[in-house]
C-alpha cells in the first residue's frame, strides 16, 4: 500500500510538472502520425505487389505496428525517463541522495517520474488498434483481452529489466547513452513483422534484443494467434528478467563510489 | 593567417577556409570515435529494413517485381543493389544541422558565430565534410562485407558509377542547402520536430528510402519524378546502377542544378529574414 501511495504521489507531481508544457503534446502527436504514415506507407506500397508477405497481410501487419506505438508510448512515459535520470546521477553523483531515502532504491530510482506528454503514441498506438482489428473484422473477446494484458506486461518488464542492465552497466563504464542509441535502432525494426528478416537476425531479435517478447506476441495475442502457453512462456521469460536483472542491479550498486568518495 | 580583406570573397579565400575548418573538424571528431561509429551506424537501419521488405515481397512472388504500369522489374540481387547503395549515398549525402539549430537559436548559441567575418552556414558545411570523412574510411569494411552478404547485382559498366559521381555530389550540396533552409525555422518557432518529422516522411517516398521510385503508385511516381526529393536521394542511385535511360540524364542533372539554385536563393532569403528575429539570449 506505502509503494502504491507513493507512485501516486510521485506520478501526480510529475504531471504537475508537464502541464507547464503543453506545446509538447502536439509537437510529439504530429511527429508519431507522420512516422505512423511513414511505416504504413511503406508497407501499403509493398503489399501492392505481394497480397501477403510470409503470411501476413497488411491488416495483420498493422496490428502490429499499433503494438509497436503503444510499446514504444509505454517505454518513453514511465521507463525511459527515469532510467535516463539514473545515468546521470550515476555520473554526477547526485545517486547518493537517492540511496540515503528509506525506501527501496531500485523502486526510488526507476519509478520517480513519468513523462505525460509521451502519452501521444500510446493514443496513437490505441487507435491504429482498433482501426486494423476492425478491418480485420476480428473478434477480440476476454480471453484475446486477458492474454494480451498478460503479454503486454510482460513484454513491459522485459524492456524493464533490460534497460536495467543497460543502467547498471553505467556503474562501470560511465558513458553509456550511445549505446542507447543503439538499443532504439534494434527497436525499430520491431515494427515489422520479424518473419521477414533473415534468420540470423530473427534469431537476434528473439534472443538478444526481445523485440520478440516486447511487441510480435502482445500483437499476435490481440489477434488472436497466441495461446495461453505462449503467454505463460513471456510471463517467465519477464519473472526471470526482473529478478536477474535486479541482482545485477544490486551488485553494481556496491561498486558505486558516489561524488567524491 | 587572415586573407586581406579584398580577397575575401575570392576562390581562394574560401579554399583556405574550408581546408582550415575541415581540419579543425577532423582533429575535434577524432576525439569522439565511439559516438561517430554509432552515427555511422544509424543510416543502416533503414535500407536494410526497406531490402527485407522488397526481400520477402518479392519471394511472395516468385523472385521479381514488375511494376505493370511502367514496367520496371526489380530481381532481390537488383533490391540489394538498389538499397546497398542507396545507403552508402545516404551517408555521402547525409546532413543533421536542422536538428541543431533548433538548439543553437533557443540557447544562444549562435551569437559567438555571429562574430565571425562569414555566414556560419560555411564552417557547418566543413564539419559535414569533415564527419563523412572519417566515418567513411570507418564504414568502408563494413559496407564491403555487406556487398559481400547481401550479393547485389552490379552495375552492367563502370561508366555508370563515373556518372554517377557529379551526380552524388550535387546531391549531397542539394541536400545540404535543403536542410539548411529546413534549419532557418528554428527562428520562427522553438517548435521544430514536427516540421522536420514532416520533410523526413516526405523525403522518406519521395526520395526512394521506402522503394524505388519506379515502383510507387502512378500519382506518387508522378510527384517524385518531379519533386526535389529525387535529386537527392534516389537519381544519384539509379546512375550508379544504370537503370535510367540516357534520354533522361541531362534532364535529371538539370532538375538537380535547378533546385539547387531555388534552395540557395530560399536560404539567402530566410537567413536575412531570420536573423532580423533573432534576439539572443541575454542581449
Amino acid at each position: 500500500m506505502r509503494i502504491l501511495h507513493l507512485l501516486a504521489v510521485f506520478y501526480r507531481t510529475s504531471i504537475q510538472t508537464d502541464i507547464e508544457y503543453r506545446a509538447d503534446f502536439f509537437t510529439r502527436l504530429v511527429a508519431s502520425l507522420l512516422g505512423l504514415m511513414t511505416t504504413i506507407g511503406s508497407l501499403a506500397i509493398a503489399f501492392q505487389y505481394a497480397g501477403r508477405i510470409r503470411g501476413w497481410s497488411l491488416g495483420q501487419a498493422m496490428v502490429l505496428l499499433a503494438v509497436y506505438y503503444l510499446m514504444d508510448g509505454l517505454i518513453e512515459m514511465f521507463i525511459a525517463p527515469n532510467m535516463r535520470e539514473i545515468m546521470n546521477q550515476i555520473r554526477e553523483g547526485t545517486l547518493d541522495f537517492v540511496i540515503l531515502k528509506p525506501i527501496n532504491t531500485q523502486f526510488l530510482a526507476t519509478f520517480r517520474t513519468l513523462n505525460i506528454w509521451r502519452m501521444a503514441n500510446v493514443l496513437v498506438g490505441i487507435g491504429l488498434c482498433v482501426y486494423a482489428i476492425g478491418g480485420l473484422s476480428l473478434t477480440v473477446g476476454p480471453r484475446e483481452g486477458a492474454l494480451f494484458a498478460i503479454t503486454l506486461g510482460s513484454g513491459c518488464a522485459v524492456v524493464y529489466s533490460f534497460w536495467l542492465v543497460l543502467v547498471t552497466l553505467t556503474f562501470w563504464f560511465i558513458r553509456m547513452d550511445n549505446l542507447e542509441q543503439i538499443i532504439w535502432q534494434a527497436f525499430e525494426t520491431g515494427r515489422y513483422p520479424v518473419d521477414i528478416y533473415p534468420r540470423w537476425l530473427q534469431i537476434t531479435l528473439t534472443y538478444v534484443v526481445p523485440v520478440m517478447f516486447i511487441i510480435t506476441i502482445p500483437a499476435g495475442a490481440l489477434s488472436g494467434r497466441v495461446g495461453p502457453d505462449t503467454a505463460a512462456v513471456s510471463v517467465v521469460v519477464a519473472v526471470v528478467s526482473v529478478a536477474l536483472s535486479s541482482c545485477f542491479w544490486r551488485f553494481g550498486l556496491k561498486h558505486y563510489t558516489g561524488a567524491s568518495a | 593567417m587572415s586573407a586581406p580583406p579584398e580577397r575575401r570573397w575570392g576562390a581562394r579565400y574560401f579554399a583556405e577556409l574550408y581546408r582550415a575548418q575541415i581540419r579543425q573538424g577532423v582533429a575535434v571528431m577524432l576525439q569522439y570515435r565511439f559516438a561517430m561509429v554509432i552515427w555511422g551506424v544509424w543510416g543502416f537501419v533503414g535500407p536494410l529494413v526497406s531490402l527485407a521488405i522488397w526481400n520477402a515481397a518479392s519471394s511472395a512472388r516468385g523472385g521479381t517485381i514488375v511494376n505493370a504500369a511502367n514496367g520496371a522489374s526489380f530481381q532481390r540481387g537488383d533490391f540489394a543493389a538498389y538499397f546497398l547503395t542507396f545507403m552508402v549515398f545516404g551517408h555521402m549525402t547525409m546532413s543533421w544541422d536542422a536538428f541543431e539549430y533548433g538548439w543553437r537559436v533557443r540557447t544562444g548559441g549562435l551569437s559567438p558565430l555571429l562574430l565571425r567575418p562569414v555566414d556560419p552556414i560555411h564552417a557547418d558545411a566543413a564539419r559535414n565534410v569533415s564527419f563523412k570523412l572519417i566515418t567513411s574510411a570507418i564504414l568502408l569494411p563494413v559496407w564491403i562485407l555487406l556487398a559481400w552478404l547481401l550479393q547485389p547485382t552490379p552495375p552492367e559498366s563502370g561508366w555508370s558509377l563515373l556518372l554517377a559521381t557529379p551526380a552524388l555530389l550535387l546531391a549531397a550540396v542539394m541536400r545540404y542547402v535543403w536542410q539548411y533552409c529546413l534549419a532557418m525555422v528554428a527562428f520562427w518557432t522553438t517548435r521544430v520536430e514536427a516540421i522536420q518529422q514532416l520533410y523526413f516522411t516526405v523525403d522518406a517516398f519521395l526520395g526512394g528510402r521506402v522503394a524505388p521510385l519506379a515502383l510507387l503508385p502512378g500519382w506518387l511516381g508522378v510527384l517524385a519524378a518531379w519533386s526535389p526529393f529525387r535529386g537527392m536521394g534516389a537519381f544519384p542511385v539509379e546512375l550508379a546502377l544504370g537503370r535510367i535511360p540516357a534520354e533522361q540524364i541531362a534532364p535529371a542533372f538539370l532538375a538537380q542544378v535547378g533546385w539547387l539554385v531555388v534552395a540557395l536563393l530560399a536560404y539567402r532569403a530566410l537567413w536575412r529574414l531570420g536573423l532580423r528575429r533573432y534576439s539572443a539570449v541575454g542581449a
